[in-house]
């Protein structure tokens, strides 16, 4: 008599089962061992000598194709999270922003269409276990930075390669100053703001109240001078260095970094490659000077660049 | 809005089932052990005390093994562990966070061009195929007709050797290189799969080797950590495989106490006979 359909579903049910047996214990051989970190002989965790043979050098491991089986939860999508969660991990400590193609051509690859839904979930997963957050600080050309959603300490022993998103934007801002012969109207600042996706009368995810940032917190910190336009009615202001810039950073400096956001060099802008480089010599020579006066090398520390601008 | 003490969801728990609890402690050391890429045991406890200072000041601080674990059975499904190692020339413990998911050079693709991987890969072979562990910097850049991708000159080799250096994946020793704690971390799995006739292993940990002791009769190699513990206050030390008598200087265990008293930096440390064999 033929199998009736309850059978043939009980069968299959059996197989599938079995399938999914084999394959988890597959994996688990294939996957290490996680690490004990008691030390019996002292010395490293060695993994289990069986580990997953037919590693390919250029394709992630086997046993992370297998885990999928194990998990019907792991959809494709997922495990490209996973990979691009890695990825981010290692650009962690880089102070270069991460590009959109970066990501596309190293770990996206052929799933380009969902690249959105990928780096969400990525997103999600950086948060959840590092609690670092993945921001867009460049909509236009898709560039993103890696942010700890924690507060820093002054404890936190790390070195100075960390990326400071507000110095970033108190780079362009003194760019821009730079470029309008070192007097930029209120509102050239916020056309430039305005195209990185920063307004005045919304707030930032990064940097919150941007209008209070510039107008009040840098110039606390006196890195930017905010002055009213003289005889402007209705009143019109203007952004200056402060003498904190000057102290901590150069028009070369400022100029080396426009250019790098513009694969360029900075002598591909004549006129102010010309003033950074006067103002150079204007640098050298007071240095100089403040040399003989006090005598001896040894009293004057090399490089006086302090603060935060001097990571840069 | 963020929920940071949010138990971590069902698609990220390992196979065990566990539910791993991450709070901003954990998160705070995570962050700041992959600023610094590998740690040794005495930085990633202080590390540790740091983290429940900023964040939870009253909780009791977990013992090292559990709290490691803990974060290791929540990061199981991104394939990332912390995971603990021994410096091969003095024995310190080493702590660094790996991926286990992608096999090696792929690790470093990110951070490297075509050229400058397959030097890499060229260098690891001259490593591990050497007497001592150590490739010479001249060898190293007699290949670089050799490479893959774009053509690079002995100039600019040098350089990525450097960079390579700087990313802590390998390390020099007076022209001389060897692979990095960390390299030796991450990329053990790589390395035993890639060369299974050239690789080395310890006789008692049966660890990846690369660099140690030879027992000149039948052969055998240990690592130097190895050879401490194992030779520890036995006047008479003699080979665990053939009884020969053992012919190098046992190296002493590596006491962080002892060390921290004493003062000494890395640095000035002199390092043990790493070259024997």
């Amino acid at each position: 008599m033929p199998r009736g359909q309850k059978s043939k579903l009980r069968a299959r049910e059996k197989r599938r089962q079995a399938q999914i047996e084999t394959q988890r214990s597959k994996s688990q051989r294939s996957r290490r061992a996680p690490p004990t970190t008691n030390t019996s002989a002292g010395v490293s965790c060695t993994r289990s000598d069986e580990g997953a043979k037919n590693q390919d050098e250029e394709r992630p491991s086997t046993s992370q194709a297998s885990a999928s089986t194990d998990d019907p939860h792991r959809t494709p999508l997922d495990q490209k999270a996973i990979l691009l969660v890695e990825f981010l991990l290692r650009k962690y400590n880089m102070r270069d922003p991460i590009t959109k193609q970066d990501m596309m051509r190293q770990v996206i690859k052929k799933h380009k269409a969902h690249f959105h839904v990928i780096l969400k979930k990525a997103s999600e997963l950086m948060v959840l276990a590092f609690g670092i957050d993945v921001k867009e600080v460049d909509p236009i050309r898709h560039r993103y930075v890696l942010v700890s959603k924690l507060q820093r300490t002054s404890d936190d022993r790390l070195r100075g390669e960390k990326i400071m998103p507000k110095t970033g934007l108190l780079m362009t801002i003194l760019c821009v100053i730079f470029m309008k012969a070192n007097c930029a109207a209120e509102e050239d600042i916020w056309e430039v703001l305005n195209v990185m996706g920063i307004y005045a009368d919304k707030k930032h995810y990064i940097y919150g109240d941007a209008n209070k940032l510039i107008t009040e917190d840098f110039v606390q910190e006196r890195y930017l001078e905010y002055r009213q336009v003289p005889n402007s009615d209705p009143p019109r202001y203007a952004f200056l260095w402060g003498p904190r810039a000057h102290a901590e950073t150069s028009k070369m400096k400022v100029l080396e970094f426009l250019a790098k956001l513009h694969d360029t060099v900075p002598s591909a802008f004549p006129a102010w490659y010309e003033e950074a480089l006067r103002d150079e010599e204007e640098r050298a020579r007071a240095r100089f000077a403040s040399l003989l006066r006090i005598g001896t090398t040894a009293n004057v520390p090399s490089g006086v660049n302090l603060g935060s601008l001097s990571q840069l | 809005m963020w929920n940071k003490d949010r138990p971590v969801p069902s698609y990220m728990q390992g196979s065990t089932r566990r539910v791993g609890i991450m709070t901003d402690v954990h998160r705070r050391f995570l962050q700041l052990l992959m600023t610094h890429g590998v740690l040794e045991e005495w930085d990633v406890k202080r590390l540790q005390k740091h983290c429940y200072k900023v964040h939870d000041c009253n909780a009791t601080v977990e013992k090292l093994e559990d709290f490691i674990n803990n974060i290791n059975s929540v990061l199981e499904s991104l394939y990332i562990e912390i995971k603990k190692g021994v410096t091969e020339d003095d024995g310190r413990p080493i702590y660094a966070l790996v991926n286990l998911a992608t096999t090696s050079v792929s690790k470093m693709a990110s951070d490297f061009a075509e050229n400058e991987l397959d030097l890499f890969r060229k260098a690891l072979e001259l490593i591990i195929d050497s007497e001592t562990g150590f490739a010479s910097s001249t060898n190293i850049l007699n290949l670089v007709d050799q490479l893959k991708g774009k053509k690079m000159r002995k100039k600019e080799a040098e350089q990525v050797l450097q960079k390579f250096v700087q990313h802590k994946w390998l390390v020099e020793k007076e022209g001389e290189f060897t692979l990095h704690c960390r390299a030796i971390l991450e990329m053990e799995q790589y390395i035993r799969e890639t060369h299974p006739d050239a690789v080395k292993v310890c006789d008692l940990c049966h660890g990846l080797l690369i660099q140690g002791q030879s027992c000149e009769t039948c052969g055998i190699k240990m690592h130097l950590p190895c050879v401490a513990k194992y030779f520890q206050s036995n006047s008479e030390p003699r080979c665990p495989h053939c009884n020969d008598y053992w012919p190098h200087e046992i190296p002493e265990v590596f006491d962080p106490e002892k060390e921290r008293e004493a003062g000494i930096s890395k640095s000035n440390k002199k390092p043990l006979r790493s070259r024997q064999h």
